[in-house]
């Protein structure tokens, strides 16, 4: 048990009105200014901001109430408790594998800190292609710095641990620029276990930020309950049907809610967000629900050093290189961002390749693993549409998602560009998360072997931890799901704000442009809702 | 079928497919009330000597007790999936221990409970490289779900050097 305090136990104690799980009794029907779906990035600022504003906001997460007392840097207990899908959500061909969370805080509570502005490019990108001629940097800077200030995202001054330290010995060797990623922390004991769940509450997740600021005033939250579908009459939401879900994700019966809201800001994440609309029947007449649905396919490196690494240790992601993603034009081969995960045992073990005498090997010298890994910026490319979100029969989601081969030619590039850092930075032996792919002890060697790989889906490990797109947002209806304010464009007093909102993927770690974005949407909320002009504190 | 459509059926659906074509009514659910049935039972120990070998200690009485407690583990981990996971998975196994399964799917000869390590890896091996993908989504099934709960215990990070959590 940490000996830290926690915020929300201290909230609960407050009298804090949260209901399901161990929480109170669900009641049977509910009224309120405006429900929130979701509790992640942008349900997060959007409660903040609308109760800021004097609004009666009710939240709903499909996930549980946990908090830095049941964070015990365990990943045995975070992936069922934290993840969607127990950190094992994968594309329908099984080949690529999602790490999303399902907590209060969405992501944010198990995310690994990385904190970047939506990069000038992408905006550019929307500014041409989706008709969104205000999402310039100029006219997101305040946002984006009003949320660094209210998340405390800045530079981390800590040296990097081993295995960041490795990212930039073998970048500078190579001549490649490598720079340090902000993070969202505020007294970080610098563990290395975010991805369990913050257990200092360092991270300036929405947990420990803006939802315990909304619930001190008056927000209902309710916990282990899904929103199955949204009622909608002569273009207006009417009402949310949501349910008790048990350990399983079934739901649980004889507790149904019925919420009856003026406005509806669905903010479930991509991938959930676009399928509680489809579940609701929407309408979506050209097409675009649940369409271009974005991973950044991630593909990973391993490499084993001379000396100790112990990857598990010390903040993950605090250096990066954007080098392969400025090689070409954003429209062009698709580029990629290298970053250094952390590694402990469950994710090291099940992200590598192979099985038996082969695998042990590199699991007894996991203390002098380091690894590496590139996030394919995809969406910027007729050949890199992304994903379609589908039902399955039980009405959860599934992301049919084509790894095309032009974004594998994209993971081929990016499996050389790491092991050629590797090897750079002192590698003894690189293995790449690829089947057909041996172990190899120098660059020449590695070089030629990568070149004849096959890369096709399932042979080639490929993992995601960024969802985006699925409502996508755009300036004219046949591009989009949402309109520029982020109101649906044929459901008027429905809103989106999460990363589903994004038209192409980000091409950086997202949780910064969620914030950004949705801090200037909910904030034209707040005010179109209340008449008041309201800020992040 | 063309392999996208074949894939958007998902494996479930593939898996029934698959055993439709085997002529097999799974009758004996594999996983039932959050525990495996005693034949799935079987694929689970043959597979789980065969991926741990080399991390599975080698004091006969430890690897035994290890293995033990991995059958556990499994079920712990396959438990903590959503229910549409849990029937996939259940549907996967329930054909695995149908002789037809063993065979046709995962090319196995030997049954569960008789068949050498060796036999195993190399069964595991051919399906990791098959160019059918319900062959090689089995394979990623088994490996990783044996790997995952494995190391969701600490007794088994001593192997790795890594110290488990940090006393804050």
């Amino acid at each position: 048990m940490s000996r830290f305090p926690d915020p929300i136990l201290e909230g609960l104690a407050r009298g804090w009105k949260v209901y399901g799980g161990r929480h109170a009794a669900r009641p049977a029907q509910l009224q309120c200014d405006v429900a929130i779906v979701g509790t992640g990035a942008g349900a997060g600022i959007t409660a903040e901001l609308l109760t800021a504003a004097g609004l009666d906001v009710v939240l709903v997460e499909e996930g549980p109430l946990k908090s830095s007392s049941d964070f015990r840097q365990l990943e045995s207990e975070a992936y069922p408790d934290l993840y969607q899908e127990s950190a094992g959500r994968k594309t329908a061909d099984k080949a690529i594998n999602i790490l999303q969370g399902r907590c209060v805080g969405g992501s944010t509570t198990v995310n690994w800190t990385s904190s970047f502005r939506t990069p000038s490019a992408t905006l550019a990108f929307w500014r041409e292609h989706f008709a969104l001629p205000d999402l310039s940097d100029e006219a997101l800077f305040p946002w984006f710095l009003q949320a660094e200030q209210r998340l405390s995202i800045g530079p981390w001054l800590a040296p990097p641990n081993e295995n960041n330290e490795l990212l930039r010995k073998g970048a500078l060797r190579l001549g490649i620029a490598a720079a340090a990623i902000q993070r969202n922390v505020k007294g970080c004991w610098n563990l290395g276990s975010c991805g369990m769940g913050c257990p200092t509450n360092a991270k300036q997740s929405m947990l420990v930020t803006t939802l315990p600021v909304a619930l001190d005033r008056g927000a209902r939250l309710l916990v282990e309950t899904r929103v199955q579908r949204l009622d909608v009459a002569k273009g207006k939401v009417t009402g949310l049907v949501a349910v008790g879900v048990q350990r399983d994700g079934t739901a649980a019966p004889g507790t149904e809610v019925y919420i009856r809201a003026r406005h509806v800001v669905v903010a479930g994440g991509a991938i959930n967000s676009p399928a509680l609309l489809m579940r609701s029947a929407l309408p979506d007449p050209h097409g675009r629900l649940g369409a271009r649905t974005f991973l950044h396919p991630v593909v990973i490196s391993s490499a084993i050093f001379d000396h100790t690494v112990a990857g598990w240790n010390g903040a993950p992601q605090t250096l990066y290189t954007d080098h392969f993603l400025e090689l070409d034009p954003i429209d062009g081969p698709i580029g990629y961002k290298l970053e250094a995960p952390p590694i402990h045992p469950i994710i090291f073990s099940s992200t590598a390749t192979g099985f038996g005498p082969e695998l042990a090997a590199d699991l007894h010298d996991m203390p002098r693993t380091h690894a590496l890994l590139a996030l394919l910026r995809d969406g910027f490319h007729a050949q890199s549409a992304g994903g379609q979100v589908k039902l399955k029969s039980d009405g959860s989601p599934l992301l049919d998602y084509p790894l095309t081969p032009f974004v594998m030619d994209g993971a081929r590039r990016a499996f050389l560009s790491m092991a050629e850092l590797q090897f750079a930075a002192g590698a003894q032996r690189v293995r790449l998360a690829h089947d057909l792919a041996q172990p190899y002890t120098n660059w020449a060697q590695a070089k030629a072997a990568i070149a004849g790989l096959p890369m096709k889906p399932l042979l080639t490990r490929v993992a995601s931890a960024h969802v985006m797109g699925g409502c996508g947002m755009a300036g004219q209806p046949q591009l989009g799901v949402v309109r520029p304010d982020g109101r649906h464009w044929q459901v008027d007093n429905l809103s989106v704000h999460d990363g589903s909102l994004f038209p192409t993927s980000i091409g950086a770690n997202p949780q910064l442009s969620i914030y950004g974005l949705v801090n200037k949407l909910a904030t034209q909320l707040a005010r179109e809702l209340s008449g008041r002009d309201v800020r992040l504190a | 079928m063309r392999r996208r459509s074949l894939l958007q059926v998902g494996i479930a659906g593939t898996v029934l497919l698959a055993a439709a074509g085997l002529g097999l009514s799974l009758t004996t659910p594999a996983w039932q009330g959050g525990r495996l049935s005693p034949a799935a039972k079987e694929v689970i120990d043959a597979v789980s000597r065969a991926v741990l070998q080399g991390v599975l200690p080698e004091d006969p009485a430890a690897r035994a007790t290890a293995l033990l407690a991995q059958l556990g583990r499994i079920e712990d981990t396959i438990g903590g999936f959503p229910k549409s996971v849990q029937d996939e998975l259940a549907l996967l196994l329930g054909l695995l221990t149908t002789v037809p399964g063993r065979l046709g799917l995962a090319g196995l000869t030997t049954a569960w409970a008789q068949a050498s390590t060796e036999e195993v890896q190399s069964m595991l091996q051919s399906l990791r490289i098959s160019s059918l993908d319900l062959r090689q989504q089995t394979y990623q099934a088994l490996r990783d779900l044996s790997y995952a709960a494995y190391y969701a215990d600490r007794s088994a990070w001593a192997s790795l050097g890594y110290a488990g959590p940090t006393d804050i």
